[in-house]
């Protein structure tokens, strides 16, 4: 096959980057040569969320991305969570309420609980189950993290009112 | 996977002619999300997709049309379908669908349009829109056609589009007076493809049944409406006795298969199951107004 490769431009966490990606490159294989190691392939299907990352803002699975089409976009990774040095609310909650045990599937839920919060930021548990059943852990650590989502929510609105 | 030519096409007429070839190595990528699994999985090894993005804005609109029904555009992604107020009044049974569809992020990302020219037989929009009385405008180098949703399947895995043709939009008739519901069964795990899918409209006056459309996906090779089965409930008073009358009819004309998800009996059995759930659960939804 011909070359394939290409040079794309994007805005990783913020910050503008240059890559030179074949075609078949998916978004998580190119998070990796930027050192980014949060977002983890694991099923590969997009079924179990653990390589959740955002597009122009919107929760993708980075294995079914095509790396050549975040040309031009915008893509932010758990890495980005604790920019300011302190870690973000929904990630001190999942320690807080030890939501992890092996911890792998862990950056695709805090990411996936952003997103949840920034919808709809006081979920029921039938709206937290709905929004994160497509994100799999296999420590079934799935009560804590519930429970960590709830935490993450209760501090967010009061962090707000304040 | 291994290497292939990415065109990125602005126009849907620069589309077509990049997609129109014999080869059929070159297809269109538009969430890519069905597509990518074949790739990884080897099943597919393109040599030309043709991305589909630079068009989107153009054919991506979500709307009711005056008459009471809607209108799709291709490239609309399944949450931008969810979410949309006039899809929730018009057509509530497809937003109630999708929160068993896949998952936030594959719902971000996959097309109306790409979820029906797939072809797969497991999704669950097919029986969805086309027990909707669905239709899509297709556009390909000979022009647009109207293709029905429940005649757009062919096989398994397989449509009746040529090489070079893209469905444009989704087209839904006025749904006023009909009470819809869709019922799936996975035999696996709650996230599995389903076993069973089974979608049912109808329309009620003076409480008789006066039409409907009973479609079952998953446990057959394609798409299949069931005449028999819309042919018991007609005149009937909604009911017990009239949905096991159209649910044995339902399960003695469908032609289901075996896979690892059930034998084609067990799925003969589910199907006389879920088509009278479906059809009480859509009189309890109710018609839309």
């Amino acid at each position: 096959m011909d070359d394939t490769s290409r040079q794309i431009r994007f805005t990783l966490n913020g910050r503008p980057v240059t890559a030179r990606v074949e075609s078949h490159l998916d978004l998580v294989d190119l998070l990796r040569r930027f050192d980014l190691f949060g977002a983890r392939e694991s099923c590969g299907q997009g079924l179990c969320g653990c390589c959740t990352v955002l597009v122009d803002g919107v929760a993708v699975s980075g294995c079914l991305t095509l790396a050549q089409l975040v040309d031009g976009r915008s893509v932010t990774t758990v890495e980005s969570l604790d920019e300011g040095g302190a870690l973000s609310p929904v990630q001190q909650a999942f320690i807080d309420e030890g939501a992890f045990q092996c911890g792998f599937c862990t950056p695709g839920f805090v990411m996936m609980t952003h997103e949840l919060l920034k919808e709809n930021p006081d979920p029921d548990e039938a709206a937290i189950r709905d929004y994160l059943a497509g994100n799999l852990c296999r420590c079934a650590a799935y009560p804590e993290i519930i429970r960590a989502v709830q935490t993450a929510a209760t501090r967010m609105k009061t962090a707000q009112a304040a | 996977m291994r290497g292939f030519e990415l065109v990125h096409p602005a126009s849907l007429g620069e589309a077509i002619k990049l997609l129109d070839t014999d080869d059929p190595t070159v297809r269109p990528f538009s969430g890519g999300t069905a597509l990518m699994l074949m790739m990884k999985a080897g099943v597919f090894q393109p040599s030309r997709l043709v991305d589909l993005g630079g068009i989107e804005p153009e054919h991506a609109a979500v709307e009711a049309t005056g008459d009471g029904g809607l209108k799709l555009g291709a490239m609309a992604t399944l949450a931008q379908v969810e979410r949309s107020a006039d899809v929730m009044r018009v057509a509530p049974v497809i937003p109630r669908a999708m929160k068993r569809l896949a998952n936030v992020r594959v719902r971000n990302v996959a097309r109306i349009g790409g979820n029906l020219a797939h072809g797969d037989p497991h999704m669950d929009l097919p029986p969805v829109l086309s027990s909707l009385g669905g239709e899509v405008a297709v556009t390909g180098p000979a022009g647009e056609r109207r293709i029905a949703i429940e005649s757009l399947f062919s096989g398994y895995y397989e449509t009746v589009l040529s090489q070079g043709e893209l469905i444009r939009q989704v087209i839904l008739p006025p749904q006023r007076g009909w009470a819809s519901a869709y019922m799936k069964c996975t035999t696996r795990s709650a996230d599995d493809w389903p076993a069973l899918g089974v979608a049912v409209s109808l329309k009620l006056t003076d409480g008789a049944v006066q039409d409907s459309r009973i479609m079952v996906s998953a446990a057959t090779e394609k798409l299949t409406r069931l005449a028999a089965a819309e042919a018991a409930l007609e005149g009937a008073q909604p009911g017990e006795a009239a949905f096991a009358r159209a649910a044995d009819a339902a399960a003695t004309e469908a032609e289901t298969i075996d896979d690892a998800r059930g034998s084609a009996e067990y799925k003969t059995e589910l199907l006389r199951v879920y088509v009278k759930r479906a059809l009480a659960e859509a009189v309890r939804n109710g018609a839309v107004q």
